[in-house]
């Protein structure tokens, strides 16, 4: 029986609970509220500040994250199930200067306005990569319909998608990213 | 005794210059200069820096219970002792004055006398933590004497006499629910009327919108030990915010500092809410000494910022046997909501534009705006155009059905060409660039009209398919709203890189970047050497507010003006260097050299080097002001705008008649933008403008139940288009440029929205054979269409 | 309040426990993706929460066992859809109601036993399960009862399930070959979205006979989901065909349903589009008996 935030007696402590899990490769251990979502921990306690809060209620698609092996808006996850977890945000899939070919397809796209909801796109997109490596326009409508992009880059997000399929079967998975602003 | 300011010279100057060039960087595809970090998710929004303050304060706005109420009393007693609550704030804590209305002072921050929607706020609780804050705002109590919720605009006016009726007023401390009411008058219209062959009349109607930005609205105050306030906000208008924030403080411009850091959409819609979120983070900051965060959860986004005004609208158009447009009427009551916001001008550019983009001999035109107790209106892309588009392209395509037209023949015969006047007896030149025929022609030819228009006319069965056109035209910039100009500074550093300081703001639309393309073209530097910096009223030059499609025409001419001096300062360096003459220097940074002897040479970075051990400065202050506009209040006659985008529309729709489902199959959009700068922006602005505008037509409608509160105050209530919404859109250009306008460039921004509503609507009410007259049209909308069709 | 603790149980057991120290203030989290809203909307308000995620080993499956199908509660509803069980034509209608299930993200959080717990018309896998007739196995420290879906709910929010009770399975019995489903709803977007209304059909056909047939919809009057006797009455042995569907759907379902009017639909539309998306979701399960 383990017990979080409280002790039997008594309910409204909020007792701190520590949490360990593994982000973007590396193992963390965080001191969390029990009342806290993932979304506030990766934020505010690790400062994975891609993940975004666009409305806190799982319609729009800017806070998403993989947890083990899943695409999860962290903003209705609380903290707590992060234990022992292994997540990846978007400051995880790729390494210092590079980019991923998804990133650098939706940069050949020119897709880039505001970029609000680009992290959770990038995740959402690779999450569909990963599964299906050559997916169809429909399949990546299909995949993306819980992004809201307000600006309206969905048109380049599917080409985008499309384009990074095509990298990663030619074995390009990351780009230098000096190679994008020549 | 009046001169010609140096920047029109230069400005044109530079116009007739590049007028036949090939351009290196304008025009083309480029990789802006934020492109990495927020690709990277590294960009950092208002929220994102909340972490850099390990003693932030969190304010949570307590709101009222009813949207129409005098408040009687109210206790914090309690509230203020809950456990963790650092101060709470009412309305007799603003140490300058209560109110951030954005254009009229009739907006408090915090109610104290009444509340006038729901989404007014009575308190601000301060807290270490923001769920201890929404705790503690439970416990404050209010005494309310709820007044008689007015939530129909035609309550308060009649549409046909535009009189106020007799009801409880909203805002009576005016005396009157009327905020304005604009005019156009021109020829005899009772006349034309008399003597036109066809008339065709309708009333129609358009929905409250939601911006539905991705970033909620935000703001971290923090206070300067010098009494001053530095506030970080989300805002199309940080200018206008630090206005606003002094004035609540009660304290000087220069002792209130606002930065903008990324900004997650706007739209408009972060034109004056953003004062009011500054001035909530700055007053908790004041009062508690402490960092203060303000941001909203998306509800209250929804029930607390500006809407798209409804608009009810009756139309009467008159034409000759021939398609000759004689004459145009119109009533036109916009739904304000409980403040002005930026409703003394929506309602303007509505008149402007309220006879489309015709040549009208005749017009009777007014334009009305009312207080009401729904969720207040402002500016959304496109600003009160938009709205009469919908109901005059309608009203077009009904003429061309009685006149027995095809709807682009009837449109051809009337439409603005060079040499014509508008409604308000404007005439327009070749200088103001006119391209809206070759817009039409481009979208007509592209979705093969002719062909399709007759073809779907025959089709039966379950799904229908349609084809409809729209057209508008665009006043660009502000005009007669209020004084017109823009700056920016360009500084080139010791090591060749370029800084482009302004304030205007990028939240999404890529103008500033335009900038930087009209930089780098007259500097001749590439636009990788560039960066933007983040607007900051204690660095950056007032540029006037980003809003209006001006960023591009306005701060591309200060753009102009000074790049122009600075190149001209580093020709005669390079000169210096290289021995040949000014006039003969080619910059193609990294390389410099004489155009008629190209093997002398130099580099960019020696130029720069020279010209700092030569005393040359390399920073420069561009100003621009645009030429005034000309308004008669009494007639409407004038020179509203400077010059005009123009655009045409077409829209392929199937609908199944069974379930009254709509679905787009293609946009085409055909805008005249004049020259295109920012090709990358441009098109995204097509695309995205479009699917919002998609949302408008279809799905978008924010709806307040009788007591004044909002039904769908969420994402999954409140639908915007997602990716399984989006149909293919096929963007055209036509450049008719504006001699005027920073290498012959117009505004797009708002142009991209504008009449994609009306050309659905038009190709629904051909798939159908029926007559569309209300936004969205909703399955039940089609449905009902359907079957009132059937009894008649 | 707005805080909350949280109370994470080592097994079903110990989560029973837990329900009888701390009573009514204990309030059970499956994905959260409906209870995390109304929280957050100050509709439900709890000292704490039970989460059952650590559960999910015993919780989570998709089984066949002596001529039954079993979803464990805390099944998500990706899950489900990718469940290798349900591939064939019978559970089509489940496939379908996965798919356009809210968004991918919400999918892979969100379970069949939270979906079920929800008492609400919005309830899309709900009401897939009741055109299959399933029944809800729920487990108290008291033991175990098993309640008809149909007759689970007593109103919008509202279930027989006490507060010291679990949902911890769905089951239905094994489809004949001849058997299959569909799902439907439809609103004003392509789009994900809520439906104005949503039908479930399931069938077994003898040849072009309807020898049985289960039909739910998101609301038949009341504010949960139900089934449509009726009409299923109605169509029970008759042809499969495009004319007596017609017709029954226009001269029965109608006097079996009361829809509402609110600011989403009236209910004319409502009644009008039901009967639409009936027909085609009948039609539909014709075709995927027949394997067209």
């Amino acid at each position: 029986m383990s017990e979080v935030g409280a002790s039997r007696a008594s309910w409204n402590t909020y007792r701190d609970v520590e949490v360990s899990f593994k982000v973007n490769g590396k193992e963390v251990r965080v001191r969390v509220k029990p009342y806290e979502r993932l979304l506030d921990v990766l934020r505010n306690k690790l400062g994975l500040l891609s993940v975004k809060e666009g409305c806190g209620r799982g319609e729009c698609g800017s806070c998403v994250v993989i947890m083990n092996g899943k695409l999860i808006p962290t903003c209705l996850t609380l903290a707590v199930r992060a234990e022992g977890s292994e997540i990846l945000t978007l400051e995880g899939i790729a390494p210092e200067g590079k980019l991923h070919a998804i990133q650098k397809a939706l940069l050949d796209t020119y897709s880039m306005q505001c970029g609000f909801c680009f992290p959770g796109v990038i995740m959402a997109s690779k999450y569909l990569l990963d599964k299906n490596p050559d997916p169809t326009e429909d399949e990546i409508r299909d995949a993306l319909d819980g992004n809201i992009c307000r600006c309206g880059s969905y048109l380049r997000f599917i080409k985008a998608v499309k384009l990074a399929s095509k990298y990663i079967k030619e074995g390009k998975v990351f780009f230098d990213e000096s190679e994008v602003l020549r | 005794m009046s001169t010609i300011p140096e920047y029109y010279k230069i400005v044109e100057e530079v116009f007739e210059k590049y007028k036949d060039k090939e351009f290196l960087f304008v025009g083309r595809h480029t990789q802006r200069w934020d492109s990495i970090e927020k690709i990277k998710g590294r960009a950092l929004f208002t929220a994102d820096f909340a972490r850099l303050y390990s003693n932030l304060v969190y304010v949570h706005s307590v709101r009222t219970k009813y949207a129409h109420a005098r408040i009687k009393s109210i206790d914090v007693s309690e509230a203020s002792k809950y456990p963790g609550v650092l101060r709470v704030i009412t309305a007799e804590d603003i140490p300058g004055i209560n109110d951030v209305g954005y254009v009229i002072p009739d907006q408090p921050l915090i109610a104290d006398r009444k509340v006038r929607y729901i989404g007014d706020i009575v308190a601000l609780v301060v807290a270490e933590n923001p769920l201890v804050a929404r705790e503690a705002g439970e416990l404050i109590s209010v005494e309310y004497e709820p007044l008689p919720v007015i939530t129909n605009p035609l309550d308060v006016v009649d549409l046909m006499t535009l009189k106020e009726k007799p009801h409880t007023l909203v805002h009576d401390e005016r005396g009157s629910d009327i905020l304005v009411h604009y005019k156009i008058r021109r020829g005899d219209i009772e006349k034309a009327m008399r003597e036109a062959d066809v008339k065709v009349e309708g009333v129609y109607k358009t929905p409250f919108q939601e911006h539905a930005y991705m970033e909620p609205e935000a703001s971290i105050a923090i206070p300067e030990p010098d009494g001053s306030v530095t506030v970080i906000a989300s805002t199309q208008c940080p200018f206008d915010v630090r206005k606003a924030v002094a004035k609540v403080l009660g304290l000087t411009l220069n002792k209130v500092r606002i930065v903008v850091p990324a900004v997650g959409g706007g739209f408009g819609g972060k034109e004056d809410v953003a004062n009011e979120v500054a001035a909530k983070a700055a007053l908790a900051a004041v009062l508690t000494g402490r960092p203060a965060l303000a941001v909203h959860t998306r509800e209250e986004s929804i029930i607390g910022h500006s809407k798209r005004h409804p608009m009810i609208a009756w139309y009467r158009h008159a034409a000759k046997k021939d398609g000759t447009l004689v004459a145009v009427e119109a009533n036109v009551v916009m739904d304000g909501g409980a403040y002005a916001s930026l409703g003394p001008f929506v309602p303007w550019r509505a008149t402007v534009h309220a006879t489309g983009p015709y040549k009208v001999q005749s017009a009777r035109v007014d334009v009305v705006r009312v207080y009401t107790n729904n969720v207040y209106t402002g500016a959304f892309r496109g600003f009160g155009n938009p709205q009469v588009i919908f109901a005059v392209e309608r009203q077009m395509d009904l003429l061309a059905e009685e006149l027995g037209m095809d709807p682009v023949e009837l449109r051809l015969k009337n439409i603005l060409r060079v040499g014509d006047e508008t409604v308000h007896g404007q005439k327009l030149t070749e200088e103001h660039g006119v391209g809206l025929e070759e817009a039409v022609m481009k979208a007509v030819e592209a979705s093969n009209w002719f062909e399709l228009r007759r073809r779907y006319s025959e089709i039966t069965g379950p799904v229908r398919k349609g084809i409809g056109i729209a057209l508008f035209y665009h006043g660009n910039s502000i005009g007669v709203e209020g004084a017109d100009y823009s700056s920016v500074t360009l500084i080139i550093n010791r090591d060749g890189s370029v800084s482009i300081r302004t304030g205007l703001t990028e939240f999404g639309q890529g103008s500033t970047w335009g900038l930087a393309l009209i930089a780098a073209e007259i500097l001749g530097v590439p636009p990788s050497y560039f960066k933007i910096e983040n607007p900051d009223t204690s660095a950056t030059p007032d540029a006037g507010p980003t809003v209006a499609s001006r960023a591009t025409v306005m701060g591309g001419a200060a753009t102009v003006v000074a790049a122009y001096k600075l190149r001209k300062r580093l020709n005669e360096v390079a000169s210096h260097i290289l021995g040949c003459d000014p006039d003969d220097v080619v910059i193609r940074a990294p390389d410099v050299y004489c155009s008629s002897d190209p093997s002398r040479r130099t580099r960019w970075a020696d130029v720069v080097e020279q010209s700092f051990w030569l005393g040359v400065p390399l920073q420069e202050f561009g100003y621009y002001r645009a030429p005034r506009a000309l308004w008669d209040e009494e007639t409407g006659q004038g020179a509203p705008y400077i010059t005009y985008t123009f655009g045409a529309i077409v829209a392929d729709v199937d609908v199944d008649i069974e379930t009254g489902l709509v679905k787009v199959n293609k946009i085409f959009t055909a805008y005249d933008i004049g020259k295109v700068i920012n090709r990358m922006g441009a098109e995204l602005n097509a695309e995205g403008g479009a699917i919002q505008a998609l949302g408008y037509a279809l799905m978008e409608e924010i709806i307040h139940d009788k007591e004044g509160r909002v039904s769908n105050p969420n994402l999954s209530t409140y639908y915007v288009p997602t990716i399984k919404d989006v149909p293919e859109i096929i963007p055209l250009w036509v450049e008719a440029k504006y001699r005027k306008g920073p290498l012959g460039a117009k505004g797009f921004g708002e142009p991209s929205f504008n009449a994609v509503a009306a050309a659905i609507a038009n190709a629904v009410a051909h798939a159908i054979r029926a007559n569309v007259t209300e936004l969205p049209i909703t399955p039940e909308r089609v449905y009902m269409l359907l079957k009132n069709k059937q009894k008649t | 309040m707005f805080r909350f603790d949280v109370y994470v149980p080592k097994d079903l057991r110990d989560a029973l426990e837990a329900f009888k120290i701390y009573g009514e203030e204990l309030v059970p989290i499956a994905g959260g993706t409906d209870l995390l809203v109304l929280y957050r909307q100050g509709m439900v308000r709890f000292k704490a929460l039970l989460d059952l995620w650590s559960l999910r080993n015993e919780l989570s499956y998709v089984k066949l066992e002596g001529g039954l199908v079993k979803i464990g509660a805390l099944t998500t509803i990706d899950e489900l859809s990718s469940s290798e069980l349900l591939k064939d034509k019978r559970f089509a209608g489940l496939r379908d109601a996965c798919k356009t299930f809210a968004s991918p993200f919400i999918r892979s959080v969100a379970t069949v036993g939270g979906n079920v717990g929800a008492a609400h018309p919005l309830s899309d896998i709900t009401i897939t399960l009741l055109t299959y007739d399933a029944s809800v196995k729920v487990r108290s420290l008291e033991g175990e009862r098993v309640v008809p879906l149909k007759s689970f709910f007593l109103d919008k929010r509202k279930t027989v399930k006490r507060p010291d009770e679990l949902i911890t399975e769905v089951f239905f019995s094994e489809p004949p070959n001849n058997a299959s489903s569909a799902f439907i709803k439809l609103d004003r977007k392509v789009g994900h979205g809520m439906g104005y209304v949503a039908v479930g059909v399931y069938a077994e056909l003898d040849g072009d006979v309807i020898k049985d047939v289960r039909i739910a919809f998101d609301s038949m009057g009341r504010a949960f989901p139900e089934r449509a006797l009726m009409t299923e009455n109605a169509l029970r042995g008759m042809e499969l065909s495009e004319r007596n569907v017609d017709k029954v759907v226009r001269e029965v379902l109608p006097k079996e349903m009361g829809r509402i009017s609110d600011y989403r639909a009236s209910a004319e539309y409502r009644l009008h589009l039901s009967q639409v998306l009936l027909k085609r979701a009948l039609l539909g399960v014709g075709r995927r008996v027949r394997g067209e």
